[in-house]
């Protein structure tokens, strides 16, 4: 196989920072092959693949990336997929989306439709051109943005993160279009934390060891999580959670899910996994109170579901969490909602060092929380939510985008304020098999109902 | 070559695929039109100031959401956004007039608030960005046309992104609740807790935007085509 890109000794330095986040790399990348870049969180995955595709501006690089030149044959020498797939979207329709591309290449309108259906076929994404872009699963969009650079005819694919969006069966679907891509020569790199759903296609590993160096094999950690942790002593047959016979209608009176049943006892570890558009953060934010279902009846913490009384007594740490955090330092950030319910200021410290030291992070505490790396505000905002000790804890995929170790400083978070505190926590996630043990009960949405798994 | 091979291993026929539908050249005049009445509409409302001609408005705003709307946009929605923006300016009246004298005037201002911003809304929830982009690229350079299509595209997202933190922050003990709000104080809250993070969102969604679009080559050329789809 031919080498279609080179890197030579090629180092990058992010502006206003000392130390090059990526040194001295030296990379080919062959035709037809599949490589996957590890590392932890911050490593600088994503900067080596914006790298390739020629997208960092700011900065001061040394080296060379030798690309293989654009052609007519080949318009775009390297396509990417950047990591959410909502923000990359850039049009309504299936159609405009794959031929927004071919838009920018000046290429005539009259050429377009072919080349367009060609490249959803080459995805397996069956659809009308006109078809909402908003009706997609998340699978669905994925390959659709796949599509949408191989009408451009790319050499390299750079897949930033797909696990991290992706369930299980939209796993599957990837799995299968890069098999088809390698067979047609297209070389992709993945950057992915947890590549052991695509392993049958990655022919090399590669890893940045987060001091910039690059070297061949798989970044690993160990473990991720005890598979059955200790439970709460102060779990108790008292019910802090009921929902009978729930159902919601979505946007077009489809009903998103109904007949929803399920009790949680205090200091009980819940879980609800499902796909992807199943309908599980539309669940949490019912039993918090912001949305009201259609049918049926939730008591929670003694009442209805209303967030003027459950301020306090409820915690919710919605997907993202980082986007919450507003205040100058850290310890200002965990100290905010402390305040709010109304602690003394001795005890408000106290909590804020007691949620620092059980995540981990206080040495951040006079730090901006503003400039720290993801995983880290990742625990600073879940700092905040545990501070004020809630009775019941609503956790809306809190693992997303997260590495091994900032996964199991995560998970060890929760396990140590379920078994201190009796916290009772609920849990939603894609991968039903990610943590065995880990809950006393899992239930899944599939279908648009809840059943037992 | 290798796309001729990558793009001839399957052999699936797209149901309802129109390959040979082309925007009829009519369209974009027509989208052109959509627009230019709601603007039209939109500047009326802000200069009316009898009641006669807020009702004449009003009716056909409504005609248009009638017309254009197909079902896809619900007036119930509408009217309750019209009732919170009422509600919130009339107590901002209160504030300031400290008696009832400010009410009608308050209420006369929520009533052209809502005149100005229903046909944008309406014109952009029945029209497809592709024809709102082939309709601006007529009177305006066709990168400024993606970027205004964009902003209308990813408004809604924005919105989302902004209850998400609201909901959020009211669990972590803001006192944002509408009851709170009464209370002028709580204002700050608002402020520190929703708007900034929010205005850090949308320059980070921005952002995010910008590089997908650079990622495919948006801006490598001078000029641009345009999809003759949907």
């Amino acid at each position: 196989m031919g080498v279609i890109l080179r890197l030579k000794k090629f180092s990058f330095t992010y502006p206003e920072v000392k130390t090059p986040v990526l040194k001295d790399l030296d990379l080919e990348i062959e035709a037809g092959r599949c490589y996957c870049l590890t590392g932890p969180t911050g490593s600088g995955k994503t900067t080596l693949a914006l790298a390739l595709k020629g997208l960092l501006c700011a900065g001061r690089h040394e080296g060379e990336i030798d690309m293989p030149s654009v052609t007519d044959s080949t318009p775009m020498a390297v396509g990417m997929v950047l990591q959410d797939p909502e923000v990359q979207l850039l049009t309504s329709s299936v159609g405009a989306e794959v031929a927004f591309g071919l838009e920018n290449l000046c290429v005539d309108p009259a050429d377009m439709s072919e080349r367009v259906v060609s490249a959803l076929l080459a995805v397996g994404l069956e659809k009308p051109l006109d078809y909402p872009v908003d009706k997609l699963s998340m699978g669905q969009k994925y390959r659709l943005l796949i599509a949408a650079l191989l009408v451009m005819k790319p050499l390299l694919l750079i897949l930033d993160e797909p696990g991290a969006q992706l369930d299980p069966e939209g796993l599957e679907l990837l799995r299968e279009c890069l098999r088809r891509l390698k067979q047609d020569g297209v070389s992709i790199i993945l950057c992915e934390h947890r590549p052991d759903s695509l392993l049958s296609e990655i022919d090399t590993f590669l890893q940045l060891d987060g001091s910039g160096r690059l070297a061949e094999g798989r970044y690993q950690t160990e473990k991720l999580a005890p598979s059955s942790p200790p439970f709460s002593a102060i779990a108790e047959k008292e019910t802090v959670l009921r929902v009978q016979d729930l159902s919601f209608i979505g946007v077009g009176d489809q009903p998103v899910w109904s007949q929803v049943s399920f009790t949680v006892d205090r200091g009980r570890r819940f879980a609800v996994t499902g796909m992807n558009g199943t309908g599980k953060t539309t669940l949490l934010r019912c039993l918090a109170g912001f949305l009201s279902p259609q049918q049926g009846e939730i008591e929670i913490l003694g009442g209805a579901p209303d967030a003027y009384r459950l301020r306090g007594r409820l915690g919710c740490l919605f997907q993202n969490p980082q986007k919450q955090i507003f205040e100058n330092t850290v310890g200002e950030e965990i100290a905010f909602p402390l305040k709010r319910f109304g602690l003394l200021n001795g005890s408000v410290e106290e909590r804020v060092a007691e949620a620092l030291a059980a995540c981990g992070i206080s040495h951040l505490i006079q730090q901006s929380p503003h400039k720290l790396s993801y995983g880290q505000k990742h625990l600073v905002a879940l700092a905040s939510v545990l501070a004020p000790r809630p009775e019941l804890l609503l956790l809306d995929d809190p693992l997303a985008g997260l590495d091994d170790d900032h996964s199991r400083a995560v998970m060890e978070l929760l396990v140590h304020y379920n078994v201190q505190h009796g916290t009772t926590m609920l849990w939603t996630f894609h991968d039903p098999d990610a943590w065995p043990g880990w809950a006393d009960q899992v239930l899944h949405l599939e279908g648009g109902r809840l059943v037992s798994r | 070559m290798y796309l001729g091979k990558l793009f001839s291993m399957r052999k699936v026929s797209l149901a309802a695929v129109s390959l040979d539908a082309p925007a009829p050249a009519g369209d974009a005049k027509w989208v052109g039109l959509r627009m230019l009445l709601a603007l039209t509409l939109s500047c009326l409302a802000f200069i009316s100031h009898s009641v006669p001609f807020l009702l004449v408005l009003t009716v056909v705003n409504l005609a248009l959401l009638w017309y254009l709307g197909n079902g896809q946009i619900s007036l119930r929605r509408e009217l309750k956004a019209f009732v919170w923006q009422t509600l919130v300016i009339l107590v901002l009246y209160l504030i300031r007039f400290q008696d009832l004298s400010g009410l009608w005037g308050g209420f006369k201002i929520s009533w052209q608030l809502f005149l100005a911003l229903l046909p944008s809304m309406v014109f952009v929830r029945s029209t497809s960005q592709t024809r709102i982009v082939q309709a601006l690229n007529r009177i305006m350079p066709c990168r400024m046309a993606f970027v205004l299509s964009t902003c209308l595209k990813f408004a809604p997202q924005l919105l989302v992104e902004v209850r998400s933190i609201y909901e959020g922050q009211v669990l972590r003990g803001a006192r944002i609740l509408p009851r709170d709000l009464v209370k002028p104080w709580h204002w700050l809250d608002l402020l520190h807790c929703v708007v900034v993070p929010a205005v850090v969102q949308c320059m980070a969604l921005a952002g995010n935007i910008a590089l997908a679009a650079r990622a495919r080559d948006f801006g490598s050329q001078p000029k641009r085509t345009c999809w003759p789809g949907l």
